[in-house]
């Protein structure tokens, strides 16, 4: 069925195809592509209404050492990872002791601990936006970068757990009637067995939250207010605010600020290796 | 070293009872092969007595130990599985020194043991490959391996060999025989393969639904089956059963009837009365073709449906009506007949099929065998 082949011979069917893929292409990567154009742009130039032409005089270096010289985007920077890196540790720990648990140790009750990680992620977040303040109020974790590492890896270890069970209960139970008939505890289990076979996975959860994190803006607004706590996605508000006219540099460090997601992609896909289970079991 | 013994064991599933007071005694040193079709409960009984299942009730005590409550790790077993379960991620010996690695011994008994194990199953060249650069044999020898190296007191096998092809199956049955020989261990083997059962077995457990049919010899179950069940179990092809009639109970002698055969006596068989339905079994070996119907033979007529030549064999499958057999490797009304040599007969040859009654079986109507025991050839 689908998706078909287009036969070689068919070259209208072929050209419709090619000139399809290439407007889907360019519509999505529009907006890209205008930032990127407009962070290597003067301001005069902007100024004087050049928005898509070839740019006159390029001011790549002047404008992204300005984020760095005129802006506090190096502290948001920092901020993000500070706030991103221990929470994606935090999730992945979590996730793979409640989905190696849910999906290795079925308990009275497990089910429903698995509904409630599941139906979580329904739940729209922004329902939860008074009471999440107010908890962190109380907690005097208000307007630090503990807020933020509490409230992600609360909320999207229900997602990973979900993830982490599918991928650890699809893992051949021969492995772990094996190691367990050698003596191997639980914890061993996870350890020598369970972590290696999963690491495809949690690379991928490892790209899924950092992204989610990272790129989060509503719950940095929500649980931060200083500007020595705010992550990038809030501190490029700030930046509107100061430079309501220089999108040249506001779209510099836009650009800068999407590049942490895709370092991660390129440091993660080394781990992405195909038929890690090959040989496990018969085949 | 050590003997495993099996007591009222009992095991329910979710509305499934999959084991029903199983009792077995297990000796020292003893090799025993557990046979059944699929669903008896043989891998249920293996995975009890290694631990991997807990029991309703009853107790497993390996070496007179009560180990029902007890980790598998703790109970001195190591099991080998029939997907081998290798952990991918690891080499070959890092794959056999795990128990030892897990227990936390030192690194060089881990390696002296691993070493050891290699040089037993001639697995030295491939230490340091991973699962998946093996072939089926190796990686079957590695989960092998990996139970060796521990020194366990028991070896459970669970059909180990069935997902090997056939020439590799006969060499490491030879294989293991030869290991059982060589380690002395106690070693419990489960199979759905009669002929693994029959040639590396000290002694054959036959389970069905649940229940031990019968314990014994290979060629004591196969002389001597106690009901129908064994006895159209063990053997290929299976033995030919024939639906009858008792006619008349007359003093040390009963006559029996079968429509499309002349009334058959068997002497020495207690506890029937006239009108009881009972079966006949006749082995397709003891099956020969007769020129004509004599008085200490019971025959019978029959078109040739489907002839196989083995080689040294040829089996034939006759269509006997009126007489019913029923016999699930060629369906009702045929009949299989093997003969030790080659046979010019061809497809559709009227022709005439007898025995010995000494060579056959009586089942009553509950499925025991009631004609005497018969001699078991010495080996």
């Amino acid at each position: 069925m689908y998706p078909r082949p287009i036969p070689e011979d068919a070259k209208i069917k072929r050209g419709l195809y090619v000139g399809g893929v290439t407007l889907v292409v360019a519509l999505w990567l529009l907006p890209l592509i205008a930032v990127m154009l407009t962070s290597i742009r003067s301001n005069e130039e902007l100024m004087a209404g050049n928005y898509w032409g070839w740019p006159q005089k390029f001011s790549l270096i002047e404008n992204y050492t300005a984020v760095f010289e005129q802006t506090a985007m190096l502290r948001f920077f920092l901020n993000s990872l500070l706030i991103t890196i221990p929470s994606v540790i935090g999730v992945l720990i979590l996730s793979t002791l409640t989905g190696f648990v849910l999906s290795r140790y079925p308990f009275r009750g497990s089910n429903l601990i698995f509904a409630l990680f599941v139906g979580g992620n329904f739940l729209p977040a922004q329902v939860m936006m008074i009471p999440v303040r107010d908890l962190m109020v109380r907690l005097g974790l208000y307007d630090t970068v503990y807020a933020l590492i509490v409230f992600h890896i609360a909320f999207q270890t229900g997602f990973a757990t979900l993830f982490m069970r599918n991928f650890i209960a699809a893992l051949p139970g021969e492995l772990f009637q094996a190691a367990r008939a050698e003596g191997a505890s639980p914890f061993q289990v996870l350890r020598h067995v369970v972590v290696p076979l999963v690491r495809p996975a949690l690379a991928a959860l490892a790209i899924l939250t950092f992204t989610f994190i990272w790129n989060d803006y509503f719950w940095a607004i929500v649980l931060t207010q200083s500007d020595a706590v705010k992550p990038v996605t809030a501190g490029l508000n700030n930046l509107r605010g100061e430079w309501t006219s220089a999108w040249n540099i506001v779209s510099a460090a836009t650009i800068f600020v999407a590049l942490p997601p895709v370092v991660m992609f390129f440091l993660m896909q080394k781990h992405f290796i195909s038929g890690l289970t090959m040989g496990a079991v018969k085949g | 070293m050590s003997s495993v013994e099996l007591r009222k064991v009992d095991k329910h599933y979710a509305g499934y009872h999959a084991l029903k007071a199983v009792d077995l005694r297990i000796e020292k040193g003893e090799f025993v092969v557990m046979v059944g079709p699929s669903g008896c409960g043989k891998s249920t009984l293996l995975k009890t007595i290694a631990g991997l299942e807990t029991i309703n009730s009853g107790q497993v005590v390996i070496n007179g130990r009560d180990v029902t409550r007890e980790e598998p790790g703790d109970r001195g077993i190591a099991m080998v599985f029939q997907s081998y379960a290798l952990y991918p991620h690891m080499t070959v010996a890092e794959n056999m020194g795990f128990g030892l690695r897990m227990a936390k011994r030192p690194k060089a008994e881990i390696d002296a043991a691993v070493k050891r194990a290699a040089q037993i199953l001639r697995l030295e060249e491939q230490l340091d490959k991973r699962p998946k650069q093996l072939s089926g044999g190796q990686r079957q020898r590695v989960a092998i391996g990996r139970a060796i190296t521990r020194s366990p007191e028991v070896f459970l096998f669970d059909e180990p060999l069935s997902n090997l092809d056939a020439a590799l199956r006969t060499q490491m049955r030879v294989e293991l025989s030869s290991l059982h020989a060589q380690l002395g261990s106690t070693m419990v083997y489960v199979t759905h393969d009669q002929i693994e059962a029959m040639t590396m077995a000290d002694r054959i457990v036959v389970l069905n639904k649940g229940r031990v049919e019968q314990v014994g010899s290979p060629l004591e179950l196969y002389a001597n089956p106690a009901n129908i069940f064994v006895a159209g179990f063990l053997g290929a092809p299976r033995m030919n059963f024939i639906e009858a009639r008792v006619e008349t109970v007359g003093a040390g002698e009963i006559t029996l009837t079968a429509a499309g055969m002349p009334a058959l006596a068997f002497g020495g068989i207690d506890g029937l009365s006239a009108g009881d339905a009972v079966t006949v079994g006749i082995r397709p070996e003891n099956l020969h073709l007769v020129e004509a119907a004599n008085a200490r033979q019971a025959s019978f007529p029959g078109q040739v449906r489907l002839v196989e030549h083995l080689g040294r064999e040829t089996v034939l499958y006759l269509d006997a009506s009126p007489l019913q057999a029923t016999n699930s490797d060629s369906g009702t009304g045929n009949f299989t007949v093997q003969l030790n040599k080659v046979s010019p007969i061809s497809v559709g040859a009227q022709l005439t099929a007898g025995f010995d009654l000494a060579d056959a079986y009586l089942f009553g109507p509950d499925g025991r065998t009631l004609t005497p025991r018969k001699p078991v050839p010495a080996t």
